[in-house]
C-alpha cells in the first residue's frame, strides 16, 4: 500500500476540522440567542404601542404584564451571562492567559482597507484573516457595548426610584429613550449585519458544532490556517 | 253724475282698504306685541299671593302654598307666557285635588316630572347622569330639575356664569370651595373671565357622570385638552399649549392613551393631569401652595412612587421639548441616537449590498472563464 493511498483513506474516514470555539463559548452563544430574541421580541411589542400587530400581542392588560415579566426575566438571563463573560474574562486576564485574537490591532484596519478595496473592484484578492476576522470583531465589539447600554439603561428604567437615589434624575429619561432606540439599533444590526454574515455569505455553524473544515479555514481563516500548520504568513501588501 | 259716482265708489273702496289694513294690524301683528295677559296666574295669585296661606303635610312638615309675583316676574317662564297649569297640570279650577304627598319631598319629586313635557331632551339626559343614579339607589335628596334651576323662579342658569358654581354649591359644598381657591374658581369670582371653567364646562350639563370611574380617570386628559391644546386660547395667558401634545408622549401619558383607548374599563394607576395639579384646587405653577410648585412637587411625586428620593423630580421632563438647559442628559442622548441610528443602518445595509455585487461579480466571472 502506497502512502499516498493511506492519506486518501485517512481524509475519506475523517475530514479534518479546527477547533474553533469551546463548548463554554457555544453555550454562550446559545444563551445569547434565546435571551436577545426572547427581549426584542417582547420589547418591540411595547415600543410600537400605537402597532396594531403590538396590539394584537398585547391585547389585555394582562398580556402586557405577563411580556413585562418574560423581559425581565430573559434580561436577568442575559445580565447573569454579560457578568459570566466579563467575570471570565478578568479572570483570564489576571491568569494572563486571555487570548488576544477578539482584541481590534492594526492588522484589522489594514484587512478592512483592502476589503474596501476589493469590494469598489480595485483589487481582484479578498483579505487573508486570522482566527478573527475584522467583521466579527465589529460584530463582537458593537454587541459588547450594545449589551452595556441596553443593560445598564434597562435596570435603570426597570429600578427607577432606586437608582435616583444615587444618581441625577435625567439619566430616567435619557435611559428611557437609550433603551428604545438602542434596541432598534440591535435589531438592524443583527438582522443585517450579523446574520449576512453567517448565514448568507455562507452557512456558518462553527458556533454551533465548534469546529471549522480545512475549506473554511483555507478560504475564510487563512492566516490562522498557516499559523496552526506552522507556515511563514504571507503579506499580501508586498 | 257718472263722475261723482265713480268718486263716490273709489273713496268708498279706499276707506274699505285703509279698514282691512286696520283690521290686520290689530288682529295679525299684536298677537306678538300684546303684553302676556296670565290670566290663570292672576286667578291663582288671588288665593296664593296671600303670604300666610299654607298646609300641614302628614310628616308634619309645613308647605308654604304663597307664590310671589317677585319670584314670578323673574321666571323665564311667566313672562313667556306660560300658565300656572302648564305644570301645575292637576289642578284645573278650585277646589283643588285632594294632595295625597306625605312629605314635601315627595311633592317636588312628583312635580318635576312636569319637566319633560317641554323639555324632554334635557330630561333624558338628566336620566342617564349620576344624580338619576344615586336617586335610583334609593336618595331622595338626589337632585332634580327643580332643585338646580328652581321652581316658580326659574331664569337662566349661566347669568352671571358663576351662578353656575352656586348652584352645585347647595350640595358640593367642600368641592366648590376648593374651586374657589383654585385659578379658574379665582379668575371666575373675581373677574368673571369668561374663558375658565365653570362646574359643568368639565362635568357637563344633565348628563353628569361619575368622575370616579375608570373610563372618566383615563378620559380626563382630553377635557383639560379641551382648552390647554387651545394655542389662541392659552398665549392669551401666555401659558404653553404644547402640554398635552407632550404629556401624550410621557411614560404616564404613552399608559393612559392605551388604556383610554383600548382598556377603558380597566383602572390604570398612571398619573392623569388632575393627579399632580390637584383635582378642583389646581393653581397657577408659582403659587407656592401649588402641588406642582418645585417646592410641593416631590411630595406630590410620593403620592404615587413613595419611596422617591430628591433626585426623582428631575425624572419627570415636565410639559417641556428636550432642551440642553433642562435635560441634558436626554438632549445629549437624543442628539447621539438622531445620527447614530441612521448611520448603522446604512452603514450596515451597504456594506452587506456591495459584498453582495462583489460576490455576485466574482462568481459570474469564474463561470465565463
Amino acid at each position: 500500500m502506497s502512502p499516498k493511498n493511506t492519506n486518501l483513506r485517512a481524509s475519506a474516514r475523517q475530514e479534518k476540522t479546527f477547533a474553533r470555539f469551546t463548548l463554554g463559548q457555544r453555550w454562550e452563544h446559545a444563551v445569547l440567542i434565546l435571551s436577545t430574541f426572547t427581549l426584542l421580541l417582547t420589547g418591540l411589542p411595547q415600543k410600537y404601542r400605537e402597532m396594531s400587530w403590538s396590539q394584537d400581542l398585547l391585547s389585555t392588560p394582562e398580556r402586557l404584564e405577563l411580556i413585562h415579566q418574560i423581559h425581565h426575566i430573559a434580561a436577568i438571563i442575559l445580565a447573569v451571562e454579560a457578568l459570566y463573560h466579563l467575570g471570565r474574562a478578568i479572570y483570564l486576564i489576571s491568569r494572563r492567559k486571555l487570548s488576544a485574537a477578539m482584541f481590534p490591532n492594526m492588522q484589522d484596519i489594514r484587512d478592512a482597507w483592502h476589503m474596501l478595496q476589493y469590494l469598489f473592484f480595485l483589487r481582484k484578492d479578498k483579505p487573508i484573516f486570522g482566527k478573527y476576522n475584522f467583521e466579527q470583531k465589529v460584530t463582537y465589539w458593537f454587541l459588547f457595548f450594545n449589551f452595556a447600554i441596553m443593560g445598564i439603561s434597562g435596570f435603570i428604567i426597570w429600578f427607577p426610584v432606586t437608582f435616583t437615589l444615587f444618581l441625577p434624575g435625567g439619566v430616567v429619561p435619557a435611559s428611557k429613550m437609550a433603551h428604545s432606540t438602542e434596541s432598534v439599533v440591535a435589531a438592524i444590526f443583527i438582522l443585517v449585519w450579523h446574520f449576512y454574515h453567517v448565514h448568507f455569505e455562507r452557512l456558518n455553524l462553527s458556533i454551533f458544532t465548534g469546529r471549522l473544515n480545512e475549506k473554511e479555514m483555507l478560504e475564510f481563516h487563512g492566516r490562522e490556517y498557516q499559523r496552526v500548520a506552522g507556515q511563514p504568513t504571507v503579506d499580501q501588501n508586498e | 253724475m257718472t263722475m261723482r259716482n265713480l268718486q263716490r265708489q273709489a273713496s268708498w273702496l279706499i276707506l274699505a282698504g285703509v279698514g282691512v289694513l286696520l283690521f290686520s294690524f290689530l288682529t295679525v301683528f299684536p298677537v306678538n306685541a300684546r303684553p302676556v295677559a296670565q290670566e290663570t296666574e292672576k286667578f291663582c295669585l288671588s288665593c296664593h299671593g296671600d303670604s300666610t296661606l299654607s298646609m300641614t303635610l302628614p310628616s308634619g312638615e309645613e308647605v308654604s302654598l304663597y307664590v310671589s309675583q317677585d319670584e314670578l316676574d323673574h321666571s323665564v317662564h311667566s313672562n313667556k307666557g306660560i300658565e300656572c297649569e302648564a305644570c301645575h297640570n292637576n289642578i284645573s279650577g278650585y277646589p283643588h285635588p285632594r294632595i295625597k304627598y306625605k312629605t314635601q319631598r315627595e311633592l317636588s319629586l312628583a312635580y318635576y316630572q312636569t319637566c319633560e313635557k317641554c323639555h324632554s331632551a334635557n330630561y333624558e339626559k338628566t336620566q342617564d347622569s349620576m344624580h338619576a343614579q344615586a336617586a335610583a339607589e334609593g336618595n331622595l335628596d338626589a337632585p332634580v330639575c327643580t332643585d338646580c334651576h328652581g321652581h316658580h323662579d326659574t331664569s337662566a342658569p349661566d347669568e352671571p356664569r358663576s351662578l353656575i358654581s352656586e348652584t352645585c354649591n347647595k350640595c358640593h359644598t367642600d368641592i366648590v370651595d376648593a374651586y374657589k381657591q383654585s385659578v379658574h374658581g379665582a379668575a371666575l369670582l373675581e373677574e368673571d373671565n369668561p374663558d375658565v371653567p365653570v362646574c359643568t364646562d368639565c362635568h357637563g350639563v344633565h348628563n353628569i357622570q361619575d368622575p370616579r370611574t375608570d373610563a372618566f380617570h383615563v378620559q380626563s386628559p382630553e377635557l383639560c385638552a379641551g382648552c390647554h391644546a387651545d394655542k389662541e386660547l392659552m398665549d392669551k395667558y401666555d401659558l404653553s399649549s404644547d402640554v398635552y401634545s407632550i404629556y401624550k408622549r410621557s411614560w404616564h401619558g404613552v399608559d393612559i392613551s392605551v388604556y383610554k383607548a383600548r382598556w377603558g374599563t380597566v383602572w390604570h394607576d398612571s398619573a392623569v393631569c388632575t393627579d399632580c395639579h390637584g383635582v378642583h384646587d389646581m393653581r397657577k405653577t408659582d403659587d407656592p401652595l401649588s402641588k406642582v410648585n418645585s417646592k410641593n412637587l416631590l411630595a406630590t411625586c410620593q403620592e404615587c412612587h413613595p419611596t422617591a428620593g430628591p433626585n426623582w423630580v428631575d425624572a419627570w421632563t415636565g410639559h417641556n421639548e428636550i432642551s440642553l438647559e433642562r435635560t441634558p442628559f436626554l438632549y445629549y442622548v437624543d442628539k447621539f441616537y438622531t445620527s447614530f441610528t441612521p448611520f448603522v443602518l446604512w452603514a450596515c445595509i451597504i456594506y452587506v449590498v456591495l459584498q453582495i455585487i462583489r460576490s455576485i461579480a466574482d462568481r459570474v466571472r469564474s463561470t465565463l472563464s
